[in-house]
């Protein structure tokens, strides 16, 4: 009897009306990730560009550093999809037989062009500090910074400004291409027909607002935790523009984020019951009270206040870690609602699953917080080859 | 602050060019020279893959496959309500029984007590809640026994053939003169 007895168990759980294939979540927790971390990514990239390409000088002392973020954690965009579909040594057949009708492929194609143009926007830009750290250090890192240097020491003013001019060209398209990294994750989920959470074609939208609030409130967050904890000043003007950033891209996040839902609420398809409920049901929590409620309004309001009122730097250097913080538990609430919440449905229409967590596992808690912490570790390996703030460098500023 | 340098100022945008150039023309080679043979010849697969799945041992039959020897249980099968049900499903796979040579080459196992029960269950087991009710008697375990007002110990087989769970059934009426649904 053990054996019918515990099934029975496992199916007596699921309410209403499921399809025997739809009872399990196989996109889990990495699946959470991936989008999360490819968003930090395009969002910090953006922090960078609005000093190096738009010109927002007050963003100068973050603008290095954010380049670094955005590459440290790149490194780690594809890690959650190589745990999820194990095999990590097939990912290069895209390349040896590459299939252009594969949307997952697609993203691989992305993600390796935006990879290497991103390392050489650092590498240029950071030349002349790479220079003079090559003719100052000894050893193995004296071969390290001439390797990244090109083993070129020419900082003539004609030299500078051909760098001057492949690191405008190289950023002009960076930000399109990221753009494109990450609205063609929301177009992977967006493309999927046969969710009605998923498909509309304002996820690619959606995915890439979000992954510009998260970005903004990454570097914000980490700017300020790194100069507290290593002793060194924060840039207030910088923050408080940052701020402003951040509150103008979540403006434009949160109203679409809601704009969905009522799209859907106001056309009324035959999907709607589906998604009714789903979001008053077992996404309730994790939706309208943690996502929307907590995570949404308050910082809304906070940020609000933050840039439209004329506020102390003591009160700024208060709020902006604990504004940045709730906003990257927003977006990380976002993805999860999204992928998960999206698999929480069966394709009955009639029924909904549940889905908790495992600690351990391939996909589990453990392996999540691993990911996560992966790219702060590289960030640090990488913070002692390329100097983050530019007031320790030597040379000149590009 | 540096020494006057020895390079040119282009020096390093040159020498990327030349790494970049040479990254591509290897992969460009890497690529020809990893790449399957028979990549394309069919579509986009390895057009020799087509013989690697044929070259693959048969694991599964058909009932028409067991009915070639197991005369007397296809008469049963064919009539019952189980008619459709695969012989594979209760017995396991066709390949751990009969070769590729058409030899036997194992016992499919067949059961019998307490795991008739669990088997009966897989299917019947009324909290599966998916199942389509109309067409597929879902029963509670030993509730149905209760129902029945038989031992509480017993197994399914007892009262049901599992070939045709409602032959006995229907003999059994027919012998105590009962009409249908009594």
């Amino acid at each position: 009897m053990s054996v019918g007895v515990h099934h029975a168990e496992g199916v007596v759980s699921l309410a209403n009306y499921v399809f025997p294939n739809d009872v399990h979540i196989h996109w889990s927790l990495m699946i959470v990730l991936y989008p999360y971390i490819t968003g930090i990514v395009a969002g910090a990239f953006i922090v960078s560009s609005l000093y190096h390409v738009f010109g927002i000088r007050d963003l100068k002392p973050i603008s290095r550093y954010s380049l670094i973020f955005a590459l440290a954690f790149l490194c780690c965009a594809t890690w959650p999809l190589l745990l999820h579909l194990g095999h990590p040594e097939r990912a290069f057949s895209m390349f040896l037989t590459p299939n252009p009708t594969s949307a997952m492929a697609g993203f691989g194609y992305i993600y390796t062009a935006y990879l290497i143009l991103l390392v050489h926007e650092i590498l240029f830009i950071y030349r002349p500090t790479m220079v003079a750290l090559w003719q100052q250090s000894k050893g193995i890192m004296r071969g390290i910074y001439a390797f990244l240097s090109f083993f070129n020491n020419n900082l003539s003013r004609e030299s500078l400004e051909l760098d001057h001019k492949i690191i405008n060209f190289l950023a002009g398209i960076g930000i399109p291409m990221a753009c494109v990294l990450h609205g063609y994750v929301g177009f992977i989920f967006g493309g999927i027909k046969a969710n009605p959470l998923w498909a509309t074609p304002l996820m690619p939208v959606i995915f890439l607002l979000s992954a510009c609030v998260s970005g903004i409130a990454g570097i914000i967050f980490s700017y300020m935790l790194i100069k507290k904890f290593s002793g060194g000043t924060i840039d207030v003007a910088c923050i408080r523009t940052s701020l402003k950033f951040l509150w103008g891209f979540f403006i434009l996040d949160f109203v679409f984020e809601m704009l969905e839902v009522f799209t859907h609420y106001y056309m009324s398809t035959h999907h709607w019951h589906v998604l009714e409920n789903l979001l008053w049901g077992p996404l309730y929590t994790t939706y309208w009270t943690l996502q929307v409620k907590v995570f949404s309004v308050i910082p809304f309001i906070l940020l609000g206040i933050l840039c439209l009122v004329k506020l102390k730097d003591r009160i700024i250097l208060f709020f902006a870690p604990i504004v940045s913080l709730m906003i990257l538990a927003q977006v990380l609430l976002m993805r999860w609602n999204v992928v998960i919440g999206g698999q929480l449905m069966s394709n009955s229409t009639r029924g909904q699953v549940f889905f908790t967590p495992e600690w351990a596992g391939r996909e589990g808690i453990i392996a999540a917080i691993i990911v996560m912490t992966a790219p702060l570790v590289i960030l640090f390996i990488l913070s002692r080859i390329f100097p983050l703030w530019i007031h320790e460098e030597q040379p000149q500023e590009t | 602050m540096h020494k006057e340098s020895r390079s040119r100022y282009n020096a390093h945008l040159i020498k990327l060019i030349i790494a970049l150039v040479v990254v591509g023309v290897g992969g460009y080679f890497a690529k020809q020279a990893l790449s399957p043979d028979t990549m394309g010849q069919y579509g986009h697969y390895r057009g020799a893959d087509i013989e690697d799945q044929k070259n693959i041992a048969l694991k599964l039959g058909t009932n028409d496959s067991c009915f070639q020897c197991h005369q007397p249980i296809r008469t049963i099968h064919k009539d019952g309500v189980h008619k459709t049900v695969s012989c594979e499903v209760c017995h396991g796979s066709y390949g751990n029984h009969i070769g590729d040579n058409d030899e036997k080459i194992g016992t499919l196992p067949v059961k019998r007590g307490d795991e008739i029960s669990q088997l009966c269950l897989r299917c019947h087991n009324k909290v599966i809640q998916a199942r389509p009710r109309e067409f597929i008697k879902m029963v509670g375990y030993p509730e149905h026994l209760e129902q029945m007002q038989v031992n509480p110990t017993h197994n399914c087989s007892q009262c049901h053939m599992v070939h045709d769970p409602l032959l006995w059934i229907r003999q059994a009426r027919e012998m105590m003169r009962m009409p249908e649904g009594a």
